[in-house]
């Protein structure tokens, strides 16, 4: 480095404003001479929007603090939430529109003015509905504050065919829980006792305010923890008990219990008898499932299945067998969370202290300019006849591709995107890139050049979240807050935020009406409602309301309470499953095993990463600069594979090559991959080296949500060579 | 004890810690550390063989040592102990030796290229001075830090040292290191 | 894995300090031995004397150079700290380099001093400075002990370090200095034209044999001691005793770097111990045993240096 011998306070001297920004990230101590001021403000590193205090000194922001007021954050910043910084502040970032000019893919852009990028993004969106309709463009977005604008935009454009990210996460564990009990509840970790995971990798994967909840009750309170998983995370290091559960058998593990709960007399009868239906046929069908026949299923014994169905009752109601979040997993998901659903109920933990519970909301209001007409066409993935139980407004994202492909019922010609990356998050990426390649157009909002980006015709750079204000949030839980995100900086670049693009494009669709109005004006009508005196100015200053009573349980514990289901109660048994033409209870089927030579690609994250997006953050890619292909040593020494060995990793719809960490961490039967990792993307490159696992999943599906089945991938391992 | 003046010190719980890394990423913004180094990391064990394995993390930094063996070294007296028992570099005195970072039984030391000096975790001492926390043990998701004064008595640090059984690291290093890990 | 911050400038500082106290050392003996001015022993005085300044003088700037802000050496005198042997080892040696410079200067001929001067265009009166060589060498020997134990104390007084943390290293870096300096006094005596005579040689290698004797049985007690001392220590002797420096501390210092010359020594020495008979006179081999000997000492440092900061309290 040539500074080394300058002196640092000289250096500073003639550092001039604009090498300040560049000095973040660097670790050298920028010139802060100047205002030092502090905004409330929240996270956008993941979607749990965790409350912050940003603190910029002499223009820049300085320093990330967790806001303690936020009872979902509990006064946490994580390691990307800290990191997030460098996101403004990134030199690879987007910094202006920009319009695609060579073939798709070929990298030739051309910087744009927002006039004329709009202009080109309208005239391209008027051309498809004049010649295919409205239906002829696709909506996709993944949830953050302002996702609404950029969903109302395409309601308001005429499409059916929005499409969000809970059908590559959550829809069907979702799904299961509404099915059941009519709403999707917290779980109180707090104040349980005892806890099972089952997958859900809670000390790497953060839920706020579980993950921390989970920590002081297993640590502090002495809660146990069972967790079961293929591979031997963080939190199967936390727990009392691992077990290496052969994937895709939960729903074995959870009938047994239920067998062994039910057959032993321990479930809460009363609960039962008042609040829920069909425990008969319930009763009735779990008798097949023993221990001993799950031992087999899941690998665990059926000693310590019998063992942990009794302290689960005992503990109960203080006691939760954990949804999980991101529930892509297998085709049989729904029912597997299902039969979780049902494993809670009948032990009673709803709506008790320590248990599963409603969530609680708080009032906001709404601006309405609506309503803008309903869409005239179906869904191009035919949700109705495919997923009739499914969320209608989110989509099913996978069966929508395979149809966009096909042309069937109708083609879809356009592709809108928000704070989504598609090109990894949807399973298959030579599928995503076929999909992208017989648009007309494809339009991408983004903070940085995604892969998905990469592959646009026009990318609008949204400033990113420290530079904006977004629509104030209610968070839902069992202690809701409302949150707000507001401008700690002013954008450093020619960026807008996602109102004013989803303003632009609207002037030039002639849809204007539905989107006049300023954020301040949305949020003012937002807060209205809320039970404070000025809340706005509240939120401004506070960046976070919580109610300041403690939460409560037990408000759906009337006799007379009707639970959003058909019958009006928790449905074990479910008559609309059956009409649907599904199992009304969850019935085992085994799933496939690999063939020998073969392995199941299972996922998962780390602590550091969130998805696809923050591996070019080198705060953070300081902790791991590439991503390896975990084996276990049964698995790696018969084929001659050594630790860091370079392989190519084999689907039947494509291969990556990275090398590998021989780990006893993960099952023999099972290799595993980080996400965020070998970007295509040139303006990435500062991602870190390794392989992408969208490049070799294969795409299915789970049948009742349709959400994104991820762990039904088969891969084979072959090296192609040794540590350099 | 007396009770006059302040001491300084920070109580970990390993247990609670889940290697999340956010005190490294806090430590790096709020100190500009540089990167490739580090004022705070973790140290991660893993035991065991399949399936019965066991993984422990346990954070460390400087331990302000009672007894520094690092500002016995120093030539010039760039490292030296304040009253409330934090161990500091005054950077303008630091000649860049380095006999400091070789003089540290527990490697929290460590050379800046880019500067020439010797750099270490402060405690975060110019947020300690302003009435924060500092900031690896205000981020932190488990909660796993416990940062006080040992000298008052009602204060979190007594009150988690005296209900709970702990232990320093190295304690054959006579260098009275001040991180009191709890069991 | 383990990151070394102190390296071979170190190494060489080290080493080139030691080797200019023991090249005082040797030479201080030999001027209060020497009977007359032509006495065999004031050759070694003198060509002691001469050498001695210039090693540390390198040695210290290598030390400046290896400093990060090298230009603040300055703040190394703007405080004597009693507790830092590195303070104390800046002060030693200072004053050390200033007096084997005045000492060199001392014993150079009168007419090439004039020459000197006469050429620099300084007050010729300068020659007759410093008047009394030996009081010279009086102060500087003490010193030059001083010198040669502090480059052990530096590495010795750290407790960090369970392989240097023994005040046995202080006393192996002394003699393994002294001897060091010996060996260098032997070379350069040998390459000059005139031979070393009886009286010379056998002066040079009975210091060096008893210099490297105590080296060894300050190398042994190391060992020793350290195998029965705490888990640590025994822990990081593995270092030498079946790690990454086994072979260069058994094979290149302990071999070859001390126990052979030793041997060489003795043989020459011999005949003229035990028969009255005169030494092996073998100009080569002298230079081949001395070469061996600075060799030696050069591996104890380097060995030390890594080594040390290898070791910690596991
Ligand atoms: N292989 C694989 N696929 C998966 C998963 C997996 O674990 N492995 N996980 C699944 C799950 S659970 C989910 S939720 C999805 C997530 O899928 P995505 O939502 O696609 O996930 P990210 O990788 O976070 O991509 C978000 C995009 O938003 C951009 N972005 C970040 N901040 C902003 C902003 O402020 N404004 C705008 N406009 N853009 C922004 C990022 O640059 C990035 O391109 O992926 C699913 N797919
Ligand atoms: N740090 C971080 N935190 C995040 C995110 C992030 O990207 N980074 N993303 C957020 C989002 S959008 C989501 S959806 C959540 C996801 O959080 P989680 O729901 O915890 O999902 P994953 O981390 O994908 O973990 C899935 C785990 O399931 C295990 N598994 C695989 N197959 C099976 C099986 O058959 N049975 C069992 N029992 N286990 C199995 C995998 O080994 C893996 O450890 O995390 C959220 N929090
Ligand atoms: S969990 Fe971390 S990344 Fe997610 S919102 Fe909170 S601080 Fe940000
Ligand atoms: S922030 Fe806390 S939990 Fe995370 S690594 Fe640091 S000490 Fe451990
Ligand atoms: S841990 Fe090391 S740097 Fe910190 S006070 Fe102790 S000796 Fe000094
Ligand atoms: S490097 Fe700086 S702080 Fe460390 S001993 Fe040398 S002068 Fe002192
Ligand atoms: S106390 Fe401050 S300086 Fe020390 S490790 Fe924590 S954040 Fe870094
Ligand atoms: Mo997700």
């Amino acid at each position: 480095m040539s500074e080394a011998t300058i002196p640092r306070r000289a250096f500073f001297h003639i550092a001039a404003a604009g090498a300040v920004a560049t000095q973040i990230g660097c670790g050298r101590r920028p010139n802060t001479a100047g205002q030092r001021y502090e905004v409330a403000t929240a996270c956008e590193s993941c979607p749990n929007k965790c409350s912050v205090i940003a603190v910029v000194e002499g223009g820049m922001i300085r320093k990330l603090n967790p806001n303690p007021r936020n009872p979902k954050s509990r006064g946490m910043l994580c390691a990307r939430g800290n990191a997030g910084i460098l996101q403004a502040y990134d030199p690879n970032r987007l910094k202006q529109p920009m319009i695609r000019e060579g073939k798709r893919g070929e990298g030739k852009w051309r910087n744009a003015s927002w006039e004329e990028a709009f202009d080109y993004a309208a005239g391209k969106l008027a051309a498809i509905k004049e010649k295919y309709g409205p239906q002829g463009v696709v909506w996709s977005s993944t949830e953050s504050f302002a996702e609404i604008f950029f969903k109302n935009l395409g309601l308001a454009y005429g499409t059916p065919n929005i499409v969000r990210h809970p059908t590559l996460c959550l829809a069907s564990v979702n799904l299961a829980y509404s099915m059941t009990f009519g709403t999707v509840p917290s779980f109180d970790l707090q104040n349980a006792n005892y806890v099972i995971m089952a997958g859900a990798n809670r000390f790497e994967s953060f839920i706020t305010p579980d993950t921390m909840d989970l920590i002081e009750s297993t640590m502090n309170r002495k809660a146990r923890l069972i967790c079961l998983d293929p591979r031997f995370t963080v939190t199967a290091a936390k727990a009392d008990t691992w077990f290496p559960i052969k994937p895709g058998t939960d729903m074995a593990f959870i009938l047994a219990m239920l067998h062994v709960i039910i057959g032993e007399g321990r479930y809460d009868k009363a609960f039962l008898d008042t609040y829920s239906t069909g425990f008969d046929k319930l009763q009735a069908h779990v008798i097949q499932y023993t221990p001993e026949w799950a031992e087999k299923q899941t690998e665990i014994p059926a000693s310590e299945i019998v063992r942990i169905a009794r302290e689960f009752s005992d503990a109960a109601p203080r006691a939760v067998f954990y949804a999980g979040r991101r529930s892509s997993w297998y085709q049989n998901d729904f029912q597997m969370r299902r039969a979780q659903a049902i494993l809670n109920a009948v032990v009673g933990n709803w709506d008790k202290q320590g248990g599963m519970v409603p969530n609680g909301k708080m009032p906001l209001g709404e601006l309405l300019f609506l309503p803008w007409d309903d869409p005239q066409a179906p869904r191009v993935d035919e949700l109705d006849k495919n997923f009739p139980l499914a969320a209608k407004g989110d989509g099913a994202y996978l069966k929508l591709r395979e149809n966009v492909l096909a042309g069937t019922p109708y083609p879809v010609k356009g592709w809108m995107i928000s704070k989504q990356d598609p090109f990894n998050a949807l399973p298959d990426q030579s599928k995503t890139l076929r999909m992208m390649e017989q648009m007309d157009f494809i339009g991408v909002i983004d903070i940085q050049m995604s892969d998905t980006a990469w592959y646009a015709d026009v990318v609008f750079p949204e400033s990113t979240y420290l530079e904006r204000t977004d629509p104030i949030e209610m968070l839902p839980g069992i202690w809701p807050a409302v949150v707000m995100r507001q401008q700690v900086i002013k954008p450093l670049h020619n960026t807008k935020p996602c109102l004013d693009i989803v303003q632009g494009l609207a002037k030039r669709l002639n849809l204007s009406q539905y989107f006049d109005y300023t954020i301040e004006q949305w949020n003012e009508a937002a807060a209205k409602e809320m039970p404070i005196e000025m809340p706005l100015e509240y939120l401004k200053k506070h960046g976070v309301y919580a109610s300041p009573d403690p939460p409560r349980y037990g408000a759906t514990l009337q006799p007379e309470h009707r639970f959003v289901t058909k019958s009006g109660k928790i449905e074990l048994f479910s008559e609309r499953l059956q009409e649907a033409g599904h199992d009304p209870l969850p019935v085992y089927h085994a799933p496939e095993q690999p063939p020998a030579g073969r392995f199941r690609l299972v996922l998962g994250r780390k602590a550091f990463f969130t998805h696809a997006n923050n591996t070019t953050n080198p705060w953070l890619l300081d902790f791991q600069k590439e991503n390896r292909l975990w084996m276990h040593p049964q698995s790696a020494k018969p084929t001659g594979i050594a630790d860091g060995d370079l392989v190519e990793v084999t689907s039947s719809v494509g291969s990556v090559r990275l090398r590998v960490k021989v780990a006893e961490e993960i099952r023999p039967d099972c290799v595993h991959m980080l996400h965020g990792f070998g970007k295509r993307s040139p303006w990435l490159k500062r991602a870190g080296e390794g392989g992408a696992d969208a490049a070799i999943l294969e795409t299915a599906w789970d049948r009742v949500s349709g959400n994104a089945a991820l762990h039904e991938t088969f891969v084979q391992v072959r090296k192609v060579g040794v540590p350099s | 004890m007396k009770n006059e003046g302040k001491r300084y010190a920070l109580a970990i719980d390993s247990r609670k810690c889940i290697n999340c890394k956010a005190c490294v990423v806090a430590c790096r913004a709020e100190n500009h550390v540089p990167l490739g180094h580090s004022r705070n990391w973790i140290n991660e064990e893993h035991r065991g063989s399949w399936p019965k394995l066991f993984a422990s993390f346990e954070p460390e930094q400087c331990h302000h040592c009672a007894n520094p063996s690092c500002v016995r070294v120093c030539p010039t007296g760039a490292s030296y102990q304040r009253a409330d028992g934090i161990v500091m570099i005054n950077e303008d005195e630091c000649i860049g030796c380095r006999y400091c970072i070789v003089a540290c039984p527990y490697g929290a030391r460590f050379f800046r290229e880019d500067t020439g000096v010797v750099e270490k975790c402060t405690l975060c001492a110019h947020r300690v001075d302003r009435g924060e926390a500092p900031a690896c043990v205000e981020t932190c998701p488990s909660k796993a830090r416990i940062f006080g004064d040992l000298f008052d008595e009602n204060g979190p640090l007594q009150q988690v040292l005296s209900t709970r059984e702990h232990r320093v690291s190295k304690p054959q290093t006579g260098n009275s290191p001040q991180i009191y890990y709890l069991f | 894995m383990h990151e070394f911050e102190w390296g071979f400038l170190i190494v060489n500082y080290l080493f080139l300090g030691g080797l200019s106290a023991g090249l005082f050392f040797v030479s201080a003996l030999a001027s209060w031995l020497q009977q007359r001015e032509d006495s065999d022993y004031s050759a070694i005085a003198r060509a002691g004397a001469l050498l001695a300044p210039w090693p540390v003088a390198l040695g210290s700037l290598l030390l400046i150079f290896d400093l990060g802000n090298w230009w603040r050496f300055y703040k190394l005198f703007l405080h004597f700290r009693w507790q830092s042997p590195m303070s104390i080892g800046s002060w030693l040696l200072v004053v050390f380099t200033g007096i084997a410079f005045a000492n060199c200067w001392a014993w150079v001929p009168a007419d090439v001093k004039r020459t000197l001067l006469a050429r620099v265009k300084l007050p010729e009166a300068w020659a007759g400075f410093p008047v009394n060589a030996r009081i010279l060498a009086a102060i500087g020997f003490p010193m030059s002990i001083g010198v040669a134990i502090y480059t052990g104390v530096l590495l010795g007084a750290v407790q960090a370090r369970p392989f240097w943390n023994t005040n046995l290293v202080a006393q192996m870096f002394l003699f393994s200095a002294l001897s060091s300096g010996c060996a260098a006094l032997l070379i350069a005596l040998s390459l000059r034209r005139q031979q070393l005579d009886s009286i010379q040689l056998r002066f040079l290698y009975t210091i060096d044999v008893c210099l490297i004797s105590l080296e060894f049985f300050i190398v042994l007690p190391y060992l020793i001691h350290g195998e029965l001392s705490v888990e640590a220590v025994r822990q990081s002797l593995a270092l030498v005793l079946g790690g990454p420096y086994t072979v260069a501390f058994w094979v290149f210092f302990l071999g070859i770097g001390l126990l052979l010359p030793l041997a060489i020594e003795v043989w020459e020495l011999a005949p003229a111990v035990f028969s009255g008979g005169s030494l092996h006179h073998n100009r080569r081999l002298t230079v081949l045993t001395a070469a061996l000997v600075v060799f030696g000492g050069y591996m104890l440092r380097y060995i030390f240096v890594y080594a040390g900061q290898s070791s910690s309290f596991h």
